[in-house]
């Protein structure tokens, strides 16, 4: 096989033995790495591991594979650096067409250069790819206000497991020919095919763009607080619930906070950074700082960075889903049952959109105690009808706790879909929702 | 099915199932065997599970309203009329959440929110008549899509009867459900993978300010340029509308709503948000349609004028019936750089055949309506109406375009899907098909080219009864 893969793509492009050991997920060590240079190449490779069914893990910038259950087998591991081209940008036309192995940052900045970016924000900008954000449906607190990858992808070029190329939807940002393919491949952990090419809407680089941190001594106040500002005229861009663990993490004090994104013409953006002050400082606001430039960004970045892997000693890391109005309350629970185990939380939240991000510390932390918080939060969060997923654990915790919740009803069709798009099973096995 | 339904909620008369041969392209017809109007999501699964026993093919049907006879029973069958499900049943204003049923005209879901200052954004053309339901199986847009994003953006999620009657829940309120994004595949999906039977959707906030501004140019072409001149500005307006000569003509003459009648396109733009910094914004609008030679500029002064100008272009294709017996409307989309070359094309095309065509359309996003005037009555006419529309699709393909951007393929763009979709890529949305609909009953004939389905095409003028009779005469 591997004598196959180089041939496929070329000597210098596979890795084998100990090189693979940057490669190695949850304690186990891929086959081969290999690196193709074109969507033909993916193809090809796809084929061979279809044929002599190995198992396939695309790979874009490693920094959200973690997510999912541990893979039984890491068979190849595809890596798709070598991808990286913008192919088209018109900017007249607000919609650019690359492929997915570049990174983030490496977009926005080409972008940036024709005053225009794409409206997505997750952590880690400068490691992630497009593909692998598209795959695992990442996002940041801009989405707020500009969504999600499903509004933003409008037309997508995958490999499927038997090495074909589909297209779905297309380059112009409004499109109902056909099925919204798109839609499906967005989240899908590389399940499904291997995202190669990828058409995004874009947005003109706003002329200001501001960010005002206030201060409150209690979660309870910056929650309400969360919710006058959802209930009022203002248009923030990003809304950011923080409770007293999380901006101790980021070495702020106080009770609890929120980070208001501002973006606009200057006339709004000032108005805003106005109102918000008039608006919040009867809601118990104890302090309030609005940031500009590298500080802005900067504070923005250590949010981001509250639950990466950079991050040494985090122990664990659980996404929840749940109706806005439910945060702040969940959020209190959540570091009350954190507290009752010993260990420390950080827990940030989308307020507007009610996903927030629960964080353990402690490098010393006792499975036992991860174990427990984390069943203790799924429960909490499941019982008020909201899911939350584990998206970083140690082995030893994610062979005691599910990863995924138990799927609903609906699980079935993604079984149904997943059988008839990788009949082998040779995409991620094992790792996603419901097992599939 | 009356045992189950009650009387009253199944026809089965020729004479009044003929009421739903049709959606609002009339070009294509079939006629159902029934058509039941269940009101619970119990009573549509009854009836799918029925349906299903019986190996007989069903389609819902909202109002009618579609424009690519995705609602016709194209293999007979059942014609699941959800008209009677049309209640709002449950608004989270602090969540920003509605619970709606299919049946819920468009329209009444922003009236039943807007006391509290809410709304739901996406606003299809007929959004008066056109129901949620049908909005969720065609994606539909609107003139705010541009801004606002198309239903998809709008749908949390969705209570489906699956085509084996089995009831299940897709996404929900909350975000980022875990799993496949089975919503977004749904939603667009065409009445192909269920029937959707309740339906939960972000309601927004009305905006603090809006303003309106009509530009008119001497040429399309301006008009065009002024499109890519805004978006260069780096502004996008809650929705850009371009209205050509032809559609000017018609709407004053139908409704007066202040368009000059000598303008060769039009341009409605629509900004909203806070109210700081509208005005700038707005200058900068008419700045840039004055750089690409707009021949006057004007912002609409009170909410009666603004009211007027949008009367004009919604009223648009009601309005080419004062020019023309009846017109078909393509929804073709470009990149919106291509404007010019494109709306040139169109216009060659026509000609070429004889044809008139008005164009009302999406500009902001690409999306264009050219409505090809044609008299059903005259022999030839109408097969030069599809050969032109073809052709126009055509091109829209050749410059990356999409053959729909609103109406869906239906039955009317089935056999164009090859002209920008693979084999592979078709192959691929059959497995997905398949994995909801492995039977093929639920909605049958529709979307992929083939050429199974017993439709009608042709002139849809034919003699009343009483016409036949020497009665009554048609002039």
């Amino acid at each position: 096989m591997i004598d196959k893969l180089r041939s496929l793509v070329g000597d210098p492009h596979v890795l084998t033995g100990i090189e693979c050991s940057p490669y190695v997920l949850e304690g186990r060590a891929p086959e081969a790495v290999v690196f193709p240079g074109s969507k033909e190449e993916v193809a090809a490779v796809l084929a061979l591991a279809a044929e002599q069914r190995i198992p396939v893990m695309p790979w874009g910038g490693g920094t959200r594979l973690g997510i999912g259950m541990p893979p039984s087998r890491v068979g190849i591991v595809l890596g798709l650096r070598r991808l990286n081209r913008i192919l088209e940008h018109e900017p007249g036309d607000l919609t650019a067409t690359v492929e997915t192995g570049i990174t983030l940052g490496a977009l926005q900045a080409e972008l940036g250069k024709r005053g225009q970016w794409l409206s997505l924000d997750p952590p880690g900008a400068d490691r992630s790819t497009l593909g692998g954000i598209l795959a695992g449906d990442a996002s940041g607190p801009r989405r707020h206000l500009y969504g999600t990858c499903r509004d933003l992808l409008i037309g997508l070029a995958v490999v499927t497991a038997e090495g074909s190329v589909v297209r779905g939807g297309g380059k112009v940002v409004k499109n109902v020919a056909g099925y919204d393919l798109p839609k499906l491949f967005v989240g899908s952990f590389g399940t499904l095919g291997v995202l190669v090419e990828a058409t995004v809407r874009l947005r003109p680089v706003p002329d200001e763009d501001r960010l005002v941190a206030a201060s409150f001594h209690r979660l309870k106040d910056a929650g309400m607080a969360a919710r006058a500002v959802v209930g009022s005229d203002l248009i923030p861009s990003a809304l950011e619930l923080l409770d007293g663990g999380a901006l101790r993490a980021l070495g702020l004090d106080g009770g609890a906070g929120l980070l208001v994104g501002f973006d606009g013409v200057r006339e709004q953006v000032e108005w805003q950074c106005a109102e918000i002050g008039r608006l919040l400082a009867p809601l118990g606001m104890t302090a309030s700082a609005a940031l500009d430039g590298a500080e802005r960004d900067a504070r923005w970045r250590s949010l981001g960075d509250l639950s990466r892997r950079g991050t040494e000693d985090v122990a664990a890391v659980m996404r929840w889903g749940v109706l806005p109005t439910q945060l702040a309350e969940l959020m209190e629970q959540g570091a009350t049952i954190a507290q009752k185990n010993g260990l420390r939380a950080a827990l940030t939240a989308h307020a507007g959109v009610g996903i927030a991000t629960a964080a353990l510390f402690g490098d010393g932390a006792g499975a036992d105690a991860v174990v427990a918080t984390l069943a203790e939060w799924r429960t909490v969060v499941n019982g008020a009808g909201g899911h939350a997923a584990v998206e970083r654990a140690p082995l030893a915790v994610k062979e005691r706790v599910s990863v995924w919740d138990e799927p609903g009803a609906a699980v079935r069709i993604m079984k149904a879909i997943k059988e008839r798009l990788d009949p082998g099973g040779i995409l991620n096995p094992g790792r996603f929702v419901g097992g599939i | 099915m009356e045992a189950l339904l009650g009387r009253g909620a199944v026809l089965s008369d020729p004479d009044e199932l003929l009421v739903y041969e049709s959606d609002g392209l009339t070009l294509f017809r079939a006629l159902a065997d029934f058509v039941v109007f269940p009101t619970s999501a119990e009573h549509v699964s009854a009836l799918v599970k029925l349906a299903r026993r019986e190996g007989i093919p069903f389609v819902a049907r909202g109002a009618g309203t579609g424009l690519s006879g995705g609602c016709l029973p194209a293999e007979g069958g059942l014609v699941i009329s959800l008209m009677r499900m049309n209640r709002v049943l449950e608004v989270d204003y602090e969540n920003q959440v509605a619970v709606v049923e299919p049946g819920l005209v468009n329209l009444h879901l922003s009236w039943a929110v807007g006391p509290r200052g809410f709304y739901y954004a996406p606003d299809p053309s007929s959004q008066q008549a056109c129901t949620i339901g049908g909005n969720i199986a065609n994606n539909s847009g609107g003139p705010h899509t541009l801004k606002y994003g198309v239903t998809t953006n709008h749908v949390l999620g969705l209570e489906v009867v699956m085509p084996d009657g089995e009831l299940l829940w897709l996404g929900g309120k909350t975000r980022d459900p875990q799993g496949y994004d089975l919503v977004g595949l749904f939603v667009g999906s065409e009445g192909t993978f269920g029937i959707a039977t309740k339906i939960a959707v972000r309601i927004l906030r009305k905006p603090q300010a809006v303003k309106t501004v009509l530009a008119v140019f001497g040429c399309v072409e301006a008009a065009s340029e002024a499109v890519s001149g805004i978006i260069g500005r780096g502004l996008i307006p809650a929705a850009m509308e371009m209205i050509d000569q032809l559609t000017i003509e018609a709407v004053e003459d139908a409704f007066g709503c202040g368009y000059p009648r000598d303008a060769a396109a039009a341009l409605l733009i629509e900004l909203d948000g806070l109210a700081a910094g509208m005005e700038a914004q707005v200058e900068r609008v008419i700045q840039a349609c004055r750089d690409c030679g707009a021949r006057e500029v004007r912002a609409a002064r009170d909410e009666a004028e603004r009211q007027l100008l949008w009367k004009g272009r919604k009223s648009a294709f009601g309005a080419f019936g004062r020019v023309s017996p009846a017109y078909m409307v393509m929804d073709g989309v470009i990149p919106r750089t291509k404007l010019p070359y494109v709306l040139g094309r169109v216009n060659e095309i026509a000609r070429a055949h004889g044809l008139r065509v008005g164009n009302v359309f999406h500009a902001g996003d690409g999306n264009l309506h050219p409505n090809i005037l044609y008299d059903p009555r005259k022999p030839g006419e109408e097969a030069r109406v599809v050969a032109a529309g073809g052709e126009i699709l055509k091109v829209c393909a050749e410059v990356g375009g999409s053959i729909s951007g609103e109406h869906g393929i239906g039955l009317e763009k089935m056999d164009y899907m090859p002209l920008i979709f693979s084999e592979a890529d078709l192959a691929c949305m059959h497995r997905v098909k398949d994995a909801f609909n492995p039977e093929g009953l639920c909605n049958p004939g529709k979307i992929f080219p083939n050429n199974k389905a017993c439709v009608e095409v042709g002139p849809a003028y034919r003699q009343h009864p009483i016409e036949e009779r020497g009665l009554a005469q048609r002039f």
